[in-house]
């Protein structure tokens, strides 16, 4: 029997690697040319694991006091980051604290992604009103710094994981939206979205058959490099205490009022959570970068992203 | 140029009451009031307490009046009202704070710039050499690592090992010294995550400025490395920064909201989140409408200065 392989060899063609092959190509070039974006990919690999089975992994609730411990153990054995003053284990919240700190960055730029696409769609595409509309909303949400957004927020609705999402999307739209808008405006007049609209395709078709897709690399390019900052929104509410609810754990909430007047006293305290906030941030800023350097090279530097 | 600087200034009017009513909506949907918190700090659970207290705030009207009132006193007499929880006047009280917070702000921007251009300038001069490698990863460690962290470690540290006070008490200008210290420390700590993010601006608009021709030809009719660099390459590299100077303000102002309850000074930030506690809504308010007033203005200079810098654009 004659395959399409031997019938291609036979024309002298190459065989075309298989979709999976491609896909384990394009990730070894990944890993050989961006060594610090691969190191980056690994610790986001490693949180996520860490957090998502904290359970699996030596904790015990971090919420309650462990009785054989005293308060304000240093590391040792048991408890390998030491235990606060209400003698809890922080190896266990520290694991158990990324959960709320990653979802957030994940969630948010979900959203933020979603939102800013349709309506960097509706701007760029339709334009007249609805683009004036846009940008003044925009104006409005930039010109109050994202923390005072954030707290509004927190405190007129509540505290929970899903409202910090949804305030901490809604703060990063618009920068969003801005980026997306030009690319929209600059595709709409490329000459095979002509070439479409010539043959008769309707708007929406143009829209989302031709241009939507054009727009994936700037979209996943904006999402991994929005979600450390992301990251740190949320961190920098809940560390003044005005974020996640008191007792939840996470990074960010055990860097906060409650454990401060204990630092002077345990180092464990403000170095264990901090660092893995740190080096979350870190990690997903090295892996942003090396995701806009492979997809988009122009987008470097562009003050945006 | 001058139809386009007015056409601005209308405009910021108009956004600044579109703000004050989100912010009037926003605060009015917060689950209990000041008389909550005055009656209830006071031990009082009396319905009479509440009534009284609402009474007084005014707080029983219908909330459009509400709205209009607060509004119109802005507008006809630059008036913010009293603060809910303490009666104090807020206008007096913004008076107080407000230059403590420009201080922190106007230092960051000046210490982001220290450091992001040189740190910028440097890396794109010896791009791929291991001092331009060295500088990048500090870029993106100094835009990571939170600066409340950085903060905490400063303050508890040096206090723990040395018996060193990093954070003395807010002393004002009579003892310069001291005071220049307590913000000069905040206002670099914000400094880093913005210089940062402004040293990778720079490094790139630089390398873009050195791959153009009219460098080549600089270079090509024999000019000194350092005179090519300083007379052609710097001037049109900065100007990308201008596209992103305004939302670094923005940036400050939020970390200064974190820097002044760290440090305690007292400065807008240390106002508005102490005013969350007490459901001030009325100090909320002021404090987001100064803010974007200031923001708003910030970025029209910023729009101007670019526009005088770069002579290609029109408005």
């Amino acid at each position: 029997m004659t395959t399409a392989d031997e019938i291609a060899g036979s024309l002298g063609l190459e065989a075309q690697p298989s979709f999976a092959r491609r896909r384990l190509n394009a990730l070894g070039r990944f890993v050989v040319t961006q060594p610090l974006g691969t190191v980056g990919a690994i610790i986001i690999i490693i949180m996520i694991v860490g957090s998502v089975f904290a359970g699996q992994l030596n904790t015990v609730d971090p919420k309650t006091s462990i009785r054989e411990a005293g308060p304000l153990d240093a590391p040792n054995g048991d408890n390998f980051f030491g235990t606060d003053r209400s003698r809890r284990d922080v190896w266990s919240r520290v694991l158990y604290g990324g959960r709320p700190t990653l979802l957030i960055g994940f969630g948010a730029v979900a959203i933020t992604m979603a939102a800013a696409i349709v309506l960097a769609l509706a701007a760029g595409f339709l334009g007249g009103i609805v683009d004036v509309v846009i940008s003044r909303l925009i104006e409005i949400i930039i010109a109050v710094p994202a923390i005072l957004w954030l707290l509004m927020f927190t405190t007129a609705i509540d505290r929970s994981v899903q409202t910090l999402m949804f305030s901490v999307a809604f703060t990063f739209t618009p920068i969003a939206i801005r980026l997306f808008r030009g690319n929209v405006i600059q595709e709409r007049s490329v000459t095979y979205v002509e070439a479409a609209r010539v043959i008769g395709a309707s708007g929406g078709r143009i829209m989302f058959r031709h241009i939507l897709p054009n727009l994936a690399p700037l979209v996943i390019v904006a999402a991994s490099i929005t979600i450390p900052a992301a990251m740190l929104a949320e961190a920098g509410l809940t560390f003044l205490g005005l974020g996640l609810e008191p007792g939840t754990p996470s990074w960010a909430q055990d860097l906060g009022p409650s454990n401060r007047p204990y630092f002077r006293l345990a180092w464990w305290l403000v170095i264990f959570p901090g660092a893995a906030l740190a080096l979350a941030v870190l990690a997903f800023n090295f892996f942003g970068d090396s995701v806009r350097d492979v997809l988009d090279p122009r987008l470097r530097g562009s003050g945006l992203i | 140029m001058q139809a386009y600087i007015i056409r601005r200034l209308l405009l910021v009017p108009f956004t600044l009451v579109l703000i004050s009513i989100i912010v009037f909506i926003f605060m009015r949907a917060v689950p209990g009031d000041a008389a909550d918190v005055r009656c209830g700090a006071a031990g009082n659970f009396d319905q009479q307490c509440f009534d009284v207290v609402r009474e007084e705030l005014g707080l029983n009207e219908n909330k459009v009046n509400q709205y209009f009132k607060w509004l119109g006193d802005i507008v006809l007499r630059g008036d913010f009202g009293y603060s809910l929880s303490q009666r104090a006047h807020i206008n007096e009280e913004i008076g107080k704070r407000i230059w403590n917070t420009a201080q922190i702000g106007l230092l960051s921007i000046a210490f982001t710039l220290l450091i992001g251009i040189p740190v910028g300038m440097v890396s794109a001069v010896r791009s791929g050499k291991p001092s331009d490698y060295i500088l990048r990863f500090l870029a993106v460690m100094g835009l990571s690592v939170p600066g409340f962290w950085i903060a905490t470690l400063v303050v508890i540290f040096p206090a723990v090992w040395w018996g060193v006070r990093v954070a003395p008490d807010w002393v004002g200008w009579e003892e310069p010294l001291t005071h220049l210290q307590i913000l000069a420390i905040p206002a670099f700590i914000i400094a880093l995550a913005g210089g940062g993010t402004i040293a990778r601006i720079v490094r790139s608009s630089m390398l873009e400025v050195l791959r153009s021709d009219q460098v080549r030809t600089a270079r090509a009719k024999g000019l000194r490395e350092s005179a090519v660099v300083s007379r052609h390459v710097f001037r049109p590299s900065m100007i990308a920064l201008f596209t992103i100077v305004g939302l670094q303000f923005s940036l400050v102002l939020g970390g200064s909201v974190i820097m002044e309850s760290i440090f305690n000074i007292p400065g807008m930030g240390l106002w508005v989140i102490s005013a969350v506690g007490e459901r001030d809504f009325m100090i909320i308010q002021a404090v987001v409408v100064v803010f974007a007033a200031w923001f708003l203005l910030i970025t029209l200079l910023v729009d101007v200065a670019y526009a005088w810098v770069d002579p290609r654009i029109r408005y």
